[in-house]
């Protein structure tokens, strides 16, 4: 990486976001988009599809873009409003027509009972021109000082139906029952101007006496929403303000009509230009935001900034930086300039689309540091194998490599649409999903098991019975009587009594072997990044002490397990292990597998003694001794006034500074580390017996699927109950064994990896690689 | 077939995918370490899973007791 003038920036971190030159623009560009959003929105809410207009047109300016968004803005707002008010008159129209309707109805009932023939007015009387006439009429029949007259008066309205109960109980107990109360539900359903949805009404006329009694039911009507509307109670009168209401409800559904149908052309005309201002606002901003970080020079007139390229591509960028200076026919050049750096480079590994999952799965725990060792590498394989030993069946294996294979062949298709979270995630890991099966499939022709059923691929079983009756097959059991079984577990094991011990044991010294080498090769890695920076300090006093402690236990234990199972010694192996602690200078007797092992168990024990102190004490004091020769005379400080700095931008990459040496600090942390390993080394080893514990997990769950489920159902002559059992069978196999017990291996054989393969070498403390990109621009707007 | 048999078969395996990947998809020399790193390490895990199933197969300690219900 060569740190220069151009890429990815880092100049002006100091500053806060105000201080910045183009933050006007970056808020411009941010208003436009909040526009953007905003017609998008209403696009959406009117139901419309914005349709790409497929001619492009020629490019508009930014600034001519802004003030066509803000006129369209303005637009669109005012309409809304207009058809806002409007679409309430209609309501108000509407249900003014229904209590018109219904009201008649009781008011003609009542009318036959001799009562007093004044209306009251409610509070809510429209004061629009076209009710002229039916004001006049309406004033001419109040009475003056109409609080003094007794007699019956009557409120009409209209109110929701969910609360009419609730009403009429509130005005019967306000009244004091001396009221009577019709409702009738109106025909049509309306659209309630709050919740935006159609509910409905019902229209109500409230008989009451009393003025008193008006007042609190007029209150009562506003507490609960309803609105109240004046029917006259002459039927002519009636029928003249129905016809009227008619009528202007029509000439509003027109007017609505028209300004929809105006709305609607306006939004059709903003939909064709969306995608494409959309585009154009988000590279705007985006570049605006790199320009941010670049330094304005005042004095040299020039934008400056410093950033990070890779080696290969310095000439690419020279002839790009050339072409860009040739294009906007600039007089000045762009000035491309190689620097030193003391800060560490950022990390860019380079990968395509098989690699970039597992890349992705080291980077979740932490970016390599520059330059050390990617174990990413090793991963690709180790990953999908551990996930195997844990997922081992090759049904199962057979049906994810199926899945695999789905995603891989539509990956032209799924890569260009847009998935939700679940389905990218997965198609992201199409080609680890790939690898996982193919290795699940072998691990699972190794363990035999196909839904959980053996097969005799590879030939016969190696055991029979002892004679021909097969009588003490059910109590001493079967006889070996070949060698083993060619390829894998021998199908025999398969339902016996003696299958689990048999397995565990298996299974669980397949785990150590597997959880010794997998380390083993951290610690290798470990030397191999030492010796690519030069640091034979921890070769000699980390590397080799580390490889001597942990072989000398676990590495010594991997070869008991494999002596044993050769010489078919009954040697108990915990008994050996521990004794070799306990009492090493005890006789073996029955636990002794080779000659010579007390001798061996004895140097080793020492070894791995002196390994310890060996990896704590030397390193500290010799980093002390080194640093005292290397700054010996320096404990003034450096002068920081040679000519080279003084054409220095002021907040450049290079820093100068001096390192302390805090020994203490050193000593603490080496012992950190030391202590981590040497306890790490039995509880990581312990750790990978989840390769066990997940496969046998995994096996018990496919058998009781198998016999419970399929072979019970499948027992019974009934068809029904066979597809029954066939179809639990599948759906307890896809949702448990395969997405649940997948997602559970992927994370064990994640976690052995970022902990117990990679505590051995890993630094992990670097940062990513992020050039500028219009390709990585994302959706974060939407 | 024998221990040492199948493992020469894996080896032979190793390195015919090996040859297969240079042959096939040869793109400069980082391309080609990786693609040889990781058929080796194929190679290497698939054997040790093979050979240690075999080998606590070869004499056992306990034989399989059939099930009273079979």
């Amino acid at each position: 990486m060569h740190l220069l003038y151009g890429f990815d920036l880092q100049l002006n971190d100091g500053k806060s976001p105000f201080q910045r030159t183009f933050v006007n623009q970056v808020k411009r560009c941010a208003e436009m988009s909040r526009k953007l959003r905003f017609f998008k929105d209403q696009i959406h809410k009117a139901g419309l599809v914005p349709s790409p207009n497929p001619a492009s047109e020629p490019d508009v300016e930014l600034e001519e873009l802004e003030i066509q968004l803000a006129e369209h803005e303005h637009e669109l707002i005012e309409m809304n409003s207009n058809s806002e008010k409007l679409r309430q008159t209609y309501n108000e129209l509407l249900e003014f027509k229904m209590v018109l309707q219904k009201a008649g109805d009781f008011l003609v009932s009542s009318g036959n009972h001799a009562v007093a023939q004044e209306t009251e007015l409610s509070e809510n009387v429209y004061s629009n021109d076209s009710y002229a006439d039916s004001a006049s009429l309406l004033e001419e029949e109040m009475q003056p000082g109409p609080s003094n007259q007794s007699g019956v008066r009557f409120i009409s309205g209209i109110i929701c139906k969910s609360k009419v109960l609730r009403f009429e109980r509130t005005l019967f107990r306000a009244t004091r029952g001396n009221m009577l109360f019709n409702q009738a539900p109106a025909d049509d359903q309306i659209i309630d101007p709050a919740s935006n949805e159609m509910v409905e009404k019902t229209v109500f006329v409230v008989f009451f006496s009393g003025e008193q009694a008006r007042t609190k039911i007029l209150k009562i009507c506003e507490s609960f929403g309803a609105n109240c509307y004046p029917v006259p109670e002459d039927l002519t009168k009636r029928s003249q303000i129905i016809r009227e209401v008619l009528s202007r409800s029509s000439d509003l559904e027109a007017t609505l009509e028209a300004g929809l149908r105006h709305r609607d052309t306006a939004l059709n005309t903003i939909g064709f230009y969306l995608s494409k201002w959309t585009n154009m606002v988000r590279r705007e901003k985006a570049v605006y935001d790199v320009l941010n970080m670049l330094n304005f020079d005042v004095t040299k007139k020039c934008l400056v900034g410093e950033g990070w390229c890779p080696i290969f591509a310095k000439t690419r960028i020279q002839e790009s930086l050339q072409r860009a200076t040739f294009d906007c026919s600039s007089q000045v050049g762009i000035i491309f300039h190689v620097m030193d750096a003391v800060e560490s480079p950022p990390t860019y590994f380079r990968t395509n689309h098989f690699t970039n999952a597992y890349q992705e799965i080291v980077d979740a725990y932490g970016v390599a540091k520059y330059q050390e060792a990617n174990p990413a590498v090793y991963t690709i394989i180790t990953f999908p194998f551990l996930f195997a030993v844990m997922f081992g069946d090759w049904g199962h294996g057979i049906c994810l490599l199926l899945g695999a294979l789905v995603l891989i062949v539509r990956e032209k298709k799924l890569s260009s649409q847009k998935l939700d979270s679940f389905m990218e995630m997965l198609f992201g890991g199409r080609y680890l999903l790939l690898l996982m099966s193919l290795f699940s499939i072998y691990c699972g022709l190794i363990y035999n098991e196909f839904f959980s059923v053996p097969f005799h691929i590879f030939g016969h079983s190696a055991y029979k019975c002892r004679d021909a009756t097969c009588s003490d097959a059910y109590s001493v059991g079967l006889v070996k009587y070949r060698d083993a079984y060619p390829f894998g577990v021998d199908p025999s094991w398969r339902g016996s009594r003696s299958e689990l011990p048999f397995l565990n044991s298996l299974k669980m010294k397949m785990s150590i072997l597997f959880g010794v080498v997998q380390m083993n090769l951290g610690i290798i890695l470990s030397y191999f990044n030492a010796r690519y920076f030069g640091n034979s300090l921890d070769i000699k006093y980390q590397f080799v002490p580390q490889m001597i402690f942990l072989n000398s236990l676990f590495g010594y234990l991997s070869l008991l397990i494999i002596i044993k199972w050769c010489t078919g010694s009954q040697a108990d192996l915990y008994h050996v292990m521990i004794y070799m602690f306990l009492s090493p200078f005890e006789d073996l007797r029955d636990n002794k597998l080779f000659w010579g092992q007390s001798v061996l168990q004895v140097i080793l024990l020492l070894s791995a003694v002196i390994a310890v102190p060996w990896m704590l004490f030397p390193k500290p004091f010799i980093l002390k001794r080194l640093h005292t020769e290397r700054f010996q005379g320096r404990t003034y400080g450096i002068l920081g006034t040679s000519d080279m700095y003084n054409e220095e931008e002021p907040d450049s990459a290079r820093h100068p500074h001096l390192d302390e040496f805090n020994f203490s600090e050193v000593f603490v942390h080496q012992m950190i580390h030391a202590i981590e390993f040497v306890l790490g080394a039995v509880s990581n080893t312990a750790s990978y017996l989840r390769l066990w514990a997940l496969s046998l997990a995994h096996s018990e769950l496919s058998t009781v699927f198998y016999e419970k489920v399929l072979l019970l159902a499948w027992g019974y002559d009934n068809i029904v109950i066979r597809l029954i059992g066939l179809a639990v069978f599948a759906f307890a196999t896809a949702f448990i064994l395969l997405m649940m017990e997948s997602l559970s291996a992927f994370l064990h054989a994640l976690r052995l990896h970022w902990v117990e393969f990679q505590n051995k070498f890993y630094n992990g403390d670097g940062y990513k690689f992020k050039p500028f990109s219009f390709a990585l621009l994302t959706d974060d707007d939407d | 077939m024998g221990f040492l048999v199948t493992t020469l078969i894996f080896i032979v395996v190793g390195i015919i995918a090996s040859l297969c990947a240079r042959i096939c998809c040869n793109r400069g020399p980082s391309a080609n370490l990786l693609h040889l790193t990781l058929i080796i390490t194929a190679t290497v895990c698939c054997w040790m899973m093979w050979a240690i199933v075999y080998l606590a197969q070869m004499k056992p300690l306990i034989v399989p007791i059939l099930n009273e219900t079979e």
